[in-house]
Parts: C-alpha cells; sequence; structure tokens
C-alpha cells in the first residue's frame, strides 16, 4: 500500500533521514502544484510557492502529529503561503500572465507555435485555461475553497480544518462558488 | 417548493454528499416535475465535472530535485567537528 510507505516515510524524515523525504514529495507534488496553480492561476508562481511549502514542511515535521493525515497538514502550509502571496501579489509579467486589454490572449499566443498540437489537445488546453480564468475571476476566499474541494475532493470538515475557517462558511462559498462558475462554465 | 433558492439549495447539498434521504427525495420529485431545475442541475454537475476532471497539470520534472536540494543540511550527520 502507498499509504504505508508514506507513513513511513514520515517516520523515517522524522528520525532524520532526510532522504526519505523525496518519496514525500514524489507523491503529492502533484496535488500541491494543482492546488496553487488553483489559488495564483500561474505556473511558475505555483511551482514556486509549492517548493516552498515542501520545504517548510520538512522543517517543521517535528510538529506533524501522525494521528491526523498528513495531506491536509501540507495542504495547509501550502494554501497559507498561496494565501500570503495572493495578499502580497504585486502585478507579475510572466508569460502566462494576461495581456491588459487582450482578451485573454497570453503572451504565449504571441510567441509562433512550430510543433502543432492536435485538435483534440488544443481545445482541451483552452477549455482548461478558461476554467482557470473564471476562477481567477473568483474572490480569493472562493478559489482556495475551490482548490481544495475538487482537487483532493477533500471533506467540507477537512477544508474547515486546513483554512481555519467554521465548516458552515466552507459551505456557504462552495455553493456561491459553484453557482458563480455555473453562470460562467454552462456553455462551456 | 421555491425553485429560486430552496430546491437550489438541496442540490448543493446534494453535491456536497451532505442530503438528507427525505431532502434527496424531495429533490428527486421536484426535478422530475421542472425542466428548469433540471438544467439548473446539469449545469451544476457539469461544472462540478470540468472543475474536478483531471487537469493536465503537473509541475515540471525537475520539481523533487529542486525541493531536495533546498533542504537545510542534515544537521546531526554532516555537522563538522573542528
Amino acid at each position: 500500500m502507498i499509504e504505508e510507505k508514506i507513513v513511513k516515510s514520515i517516520k523515517l524524515v522524522k528520525k532524520g533521514d532526510q532522504s526519505a523525504f523525496e518519496e514525500i514529495v514524489e507523491h503529492f507534488q502533484g496535488k500541491v502544484f494543482a492546488i496553487c496553480f488553483r489559488m495564483v492561476g500561474n505556473k511558475h508562481e505555483a511551482e514556486d510557492i509549492a517548493q516552498e511549502a515542501f520545504i517548510r514542511a520538512y522543517i517543521n515535521i517535528q510538529s506533524y502529529d501522525e494521528n491526523r493525515k498528513f495531506a491536509t497538514w501540507l495542504y495547509r502550509i501550502a494554501t497559507n503561503l498561496a494565501i500570503d502571496r495572493m495578499r502580497k501579489k504585486k502585478p507579475d509579467y510572466y508569460l502566462d500572465a494576461e495581456i491588459q486589454g487582450g482578451e485573454g490572449l497570453t503572451l504565449y499566443s504571441q510567441i509562433p507555435d512550430d510543433n502543432r498540437l492536435p485538435e483534440d489537445e488544443v481545445e482541451s488546453l483552452e477549455t482548461q485555461s478558461y476554467i482557470q480564468k473564471e476562477i481567477m475571476a473568483l474572490p480569493a476566499k472562493y478559489r482556495s475553497i475551490i482548490a481544495l474541494r475538487f482537487i483532493d475532493e477533500l471533506s467540507l470538515k477537512e477544508i474547515s480544518e486546513i483554512l481555519e475557517i467554521p465548516v458552515g462558511t466552507v459551505k456557504t462559498r462552495i455553493h456561491r462558488g459553484r453557482e458563480a462558475l455555473r453562470k460562467k462554465l454552462r456553455n462551456v | 417548493m421555491n425553485c429560486n433558492e430552496e430546491v437550489v439549495e438541496l442540490m448543493h447539498q446534494y453535491l456536497d454528499g451532505d442530503l438528507a434521504s427525505n431532502d434527496e427525495e424531495k429533490l428527486r420529485s421536484h426535478l422530475n416535475s421542472c425542466e428548469d431545475c433540471q438544467q439548473h442541475f446539469r449545469e451544476l454537475k457539469q461544472t462540478v465535472a470540468l472543475v474536478t476532471a483531471n487537469i493536465d497539470l503537473q509541475p515540471s520534472q525537475d520539481f523533487t530535485m529542486k525541493v531536495m536540494n533546498g533542504l537545510p543540511k542534515e544537521t546531526k550527520r554532516t555537522t563538522v567537528k573542528r
């Protein structure tokens, strides 16, 4: 079982075996990265935050209580970092940042594309970037909840623990976020 | 039932796996008779599917390596005594 392996790795890391942390990073990087991406909407930044989250998790591993789910502990570190980043956010000019007044154009689309993708792949990439754009249009407090709920399908209670807000608030924000997205995504 | 609020609330509870069974019956029978709500419900389910769909998003290949290189050096074992 992969979960048992992870539990074992965590124990080893706690005992000071740094190399055992590699397995943990391998196992959780996709989810942590995706959650950060949903929150900040930018791959470079999401990767930066996700890396920082793992490093902080390593440094603070002694404070992780093994009776609780490791994923929620890790996601809490990651979402806190992402929330901090969103607060401090100044305009950034990354390749996939939107150009003002460009109607959804990104710098990527201005770079000539020599290796063409199959049509369905283009479509799904476009759909994905449209979905992300609509998520980014939501207030930040909704984005973290949408990220946690729809990337790792966490329970309302787990989300409430990660974000330290009451379950009732989580519910309301999921409902409102889902309604807002429904109006935007119904024609996809 | 008031389509605009009560039913929509039930739909969300359903999607959260949070709906009591008698309410589920209430929602089901309402959906059977109301096309607008059926449509609303379909759209919500589609939204969930779109947002949940395993996004083809992976961090870069060297992600793990970068994290491992960014960790503080192991304290006990690598301390050099002078």
